[in-house]
């Protein structure tokens, strides 16, 4: 009540601050009264997470990107050297400091000889999926020029383990 | 011989039936209970020297004007222009990126510009889609040997996988796409088969222990990473038959990389392609020394390149990689010993 008093007089703007933050507290109030996210509702969304990397593999691997031929995969096994937690940095090819999803597009049309994706499409959003998620456990370090493989991967039917 | 990293030991020890020939070939202190030869010492033979250029793995698609003709071409035009010119040419695979016979056809014509005699193995891209019937009607036998001022040289099939497609109803177009993947997890491991280690053990039975040899395959005979089939998975046995000569050079496409090991008696480089470079695996190199520098995307022609291999009377061998663009550093520029 203390508080109130000293604000409560002081200009109407002052006022309509105060009831925001009332309203925005009720608000707060009632998302932290809901119950936590059930298993059920974590695995469901796990599961649209690896759908989004599973179709960027796709998209990563199958050619349909490019007009010439080559796939993203030709260059970028696994991912590797896509570098994502690299991102952003000052990239040579592009002039200047960008993002993942700048570069994917300068691989897609300048190499690949493709059309870009639009930054919020579903799939430039499924190639940061994959790019990321074989990286998973890198430490990010953007800006760093550094290389990175994807992460080991000896699993799968025929490889043995290390 | 030094640096074999525990991995390897384990990826060798594991091959069914390998892990006592592993022994003989890998362990030092037990090449003297095998009586096997010396660890990548010159041979005492001497031979006439000479010089070979190689090249692979430059991917052609059936698309006119594509942009990797044209880094074949030049790598050809490089290796003509030499002075001398190198007694002959091998080519360690993937011709094709498809397996399809205009891709390979093309490559011949290519290849055909040589000013010097070239033997072919086959990778896997020139491979799965018809099972190498294009590419033997192009090119002949898939594994081979012959004699060149002393030396004996080898070329094999190393891309053979057991049948994973009959079962999955694939059609040859889906069986080479899923080839064509390098990290293809259904596809298997590598390896020449029992075939070729029989026609090998015949092929170098009359030959005496001082006789320098070279093999070529496609893929490394040794466990580098196996997740991109970066591996042969008989490779043991191969380097067992060949552990009675005093020294074998082994040289090897797929990678599209510098890359160095030594296995016992034998000597292994990787070779640089015309069409694209590949990132280093996510492992330790045996030599992490021998390398190359990171790729720079925005030049097309980083990355790639051909080779030439001195060989001396002593059987010394030289790698030369001659980089399209400044690739290398400088101990790697100079040549790598074999």
């Amino acid at each position: 009540m203390k508080n109130t008093k000293t604000i409560l007089p002081v200009t109407a703007t002052g006022l309509s601050v105060f009831v925001l933050a009332a309203i925005l507290a009720m608000v707060a109030g009632s998302a932290i009264a809901k119950p936590p996210r059930t298993e059920q509702q974590m695995a469901q969304e796990t599961a649209a997470y690896l759908q989004s990397v599973a179709k960027g593999d796709a998209l990563w691997h199958d050619g349909s990107l490019g007009t010439n031929g080559l796939a993203c995969g030709n260059c970028h096994p696994d991912g590797s050297a896509s570098n994502p937690h690299t991102w952003p940095k000052y990239q040579t090819n592009l002039g200047k400091v960008g993002t993942l999803r700048e570069m994917i597009n300068w691989c897609i049309t300048v190499p690949m000889q493709g059309k870009p994706l639009a930054y919020d499409s579903e799939d430039m959003i499924a190639m940061e999926s994959y790019a990321t998620y074989t990286h998973r456990g890198v430490a990010i370090a953007p800006g760093k020029d550094e290389q990175h493989g994807a992460v080991p991967v000896y699993g799968g039917p025929g490889y043995p383990a290390p | 011989m030094k640096k074999i990293s525990r991995r390897d030991f384990m990826g060798y020890s594991m091959k069914a039936g390998a892990a006592t020939m592993f022994t003989g070939i890998l362990a030092p202190t037990a090449t003297s209970f095998f009586g096997y030869g010396g660890i990548a010492e010159a041979a005492t033979r001497k031979i006439k020297p000479f010089t070979f250029a190689v090249l692979t793995d430059a991917h052609l698609y059936d698309i006119k004007n594509h942009k990797f003709d044209g880094f074949l071409e030049k790598a050809v035009d490089d290796i003509n222009k030499l002075k001398p010119r190198p007694d002959m040419v091998l080519y360690a695979g993937d011709i094709g990126q498809s397996g399809k016979e205009a891709e390979l056809l093309k490559g011949k014509k290519i290849l055909d510009k040589l000013k010097m005699p070239y033997k072919v193995i086959p990778g896997e891209h020139d491979y799965y889609l018809d099972m190498g019937k294009a590419w033997r009607g192009l090119f002949g036998d898939e594994h081979w040997s012959f004699d060149h001022n002393g030396a004996h040289i080898i070329g094999m099939n190393s891309i053979l996988v057991p049948d994973f497609w009959s079962m999955a109803g694939l059609t040859p177009k889906e069986r080479m796409g899923r080839m064509e993947e390098l990290e293809c997890h259904r596809c298997g491991l590598w390896g020449v088969g029992d075939k070729q280690l029989e026609w090998l053990k015949k092929d170098v039975k009359n030959l005496s222990a001082d006789t320098p040899v070279v093999i070529m395959t496609h893929s490394p005979l040794w466990n580098y990473y196996p997740r991109w089939n970066f591996q042969t998975h008989d490779a043991p046995e191969i380097l067992a038959i060949l552990s009675k000569f005093e020294k074998v050079v082994a040289i090897h496409g797929h990678v599209h990389q510098v890359v160095y090991n030594k296995m016992g008696n034998t000597v292994s480089a990787g070779l640089l392609s015309t069409s694209w470079p590949w990132p280093y695996p996510p492992v330790d190199l045996p030599y992490p020394d021998i390398r190359m520098n990171r790729v720079d995307p925005g030049d097309f022609e980083d990355g790639l390149g051909g080779h030439t291999l001195d060989v001396t009377a002593g059987f010394d061998g030289t790698m030369n990689y001659r980089a399209f663009s400044d690739l290398l550093p400088a101990n790697v520029k100079r040549g790598i010993k074999l």
